[in-house]
């Protein structure tokens, strides 16, 4: 299972620090603002071709890109119900303090569980490598923390039950 | 005279479509290949020709054309042709192709990237690691930013 995990964070590392070359870009519609080109979309000019990154069905991590900012959204993999609500109330308490995060955004795109929102003002105030790294990081980690929350649930689940059941 | 009227459906009429300057995409009418043909390749797969099959796919990629089924159809070709070979002769493939041909191929690699089936993915990653080696960071920039799609 792991044998794929390498290359796919190579592929996906490779192709954010290709994709992030993100500049200043005045609104086209409002005067004096910088808005996100990715998320407002008003014109198709500032938008490059977004790409898809699959392991398997189940994992895959969609990146579009624009003149000022790159949008990264990450579909964690779960393999039954506990992991479902697990990532499910683990997304929602990390999305509820997303400023504390700087680069998460507070919902995640249709069909994915995360979504990262990078600006031109990111990549000015911080290192590049180390925003890619963090993304990185982050899809490691998730997938390890999911699985040890499981692990901690179903334990205690059998100490509730045992200590519970030893009145009979 | 202007007619009072309580209807604001004009509020949410786009103004903007109306500037002059709007972008357009180009429509380029190139004469566009009508994309690979399937038995030529088949038959080069049969003999186990990769590096050829796989240059008579790229060459033929129907870049550019506005017909979303033949762009289908050379994508499930070329799939087929890169699911056909071997793990260990990736590099060797990768080694015989021109820089252009790197770039369509790494196009091909993330629309194949799109429709995840049993095991094909894994081998795209491979295939992606072996053609970033040679084409660098610009082969995925070129996919990001041209508007000629596979």
């Amino acid at each position: 299972m792991s044998a794929t995990l390498k290359p796919y964070l190579t592929a996906v590392r490779h192709t954010l620090a290709s994709a992030m070359c993100l500049e200043h870009f005045s609104s086209q519609v409002v005067e004096r603002y910088n808005k996100p080109e990715v998320e407002v979309g008003t014109s198709k000019e500032l938008l490059l071709n977004p790409v898809i990154i699959s392991r398997n069905a189940n994992e895959k991590v969609l990146i579009e890109s624009s003149i000022n900012s790159i949008r990264i959204s990450i579909m964690i993999k779960q393999a039954d119900e506990i992991e479902k609500i697990l990532c499910k109330k683990f997304m929602r308490f990390m999305m509820m303090r997303a400023e504390n995060f700087i680069v998460l955004r507070r919902k995640p795109v249709d069909g994915y569980h995360i979504s990262f929102l990078i600006t031109n003002f990111h990549t000015e105030q911080m290192y590049k490598h180390k925003l890619v790294d963090f993304v990185i990081y982050f899809m490691e980690e998730i997938d390890k923390e999911i699985s040890e929350m499981k692990l901690a649930v179903n334990a205690r689940a059998r100490i509730c039950s045992e200590e519970f059941l030893k009145r009979f | 005279m202007a007619k009072n009227t309580s209807s604001s459906a004009f509020r949410k009429i786009d103004i903007d479509q109306y500037n002059e300057d709007n972008f357009k995409e180009d429509e380029a009418e190139q004469s566009v290949p009508t994309g690979p043909d399937e038995g030529e390749v088949c038959a080069l797969l049969n003999q186990a020709r990769y590096v050829e099959a796989l240059k008579h796919v790229l060459d033929n990629a129907p870049l550019g054309s506005s017909d979303q089924q033949v762009k289908d159809n050379a994508l499930s070709l070329t799939l087929k042709v890169l699911i056909a070979v071997k793990s260990a002769q990736i590099e060797e493939v990768v080694g015989n192709l021109s820089l252009d041909d790197i770039d369509i191929l790494m196009k091909y690699i993330y629309r194949g990237f799109e429709y995840p089936s049993e095991g094909s993915s894994g081998h795209l990653l491979l295939w992606h690691e072996k053609a970033f080696n040679v084409g660098g960071a610009g082969s995925i920039v070129r996919v990001l930013s041209d508007r000629l799609k596979v």
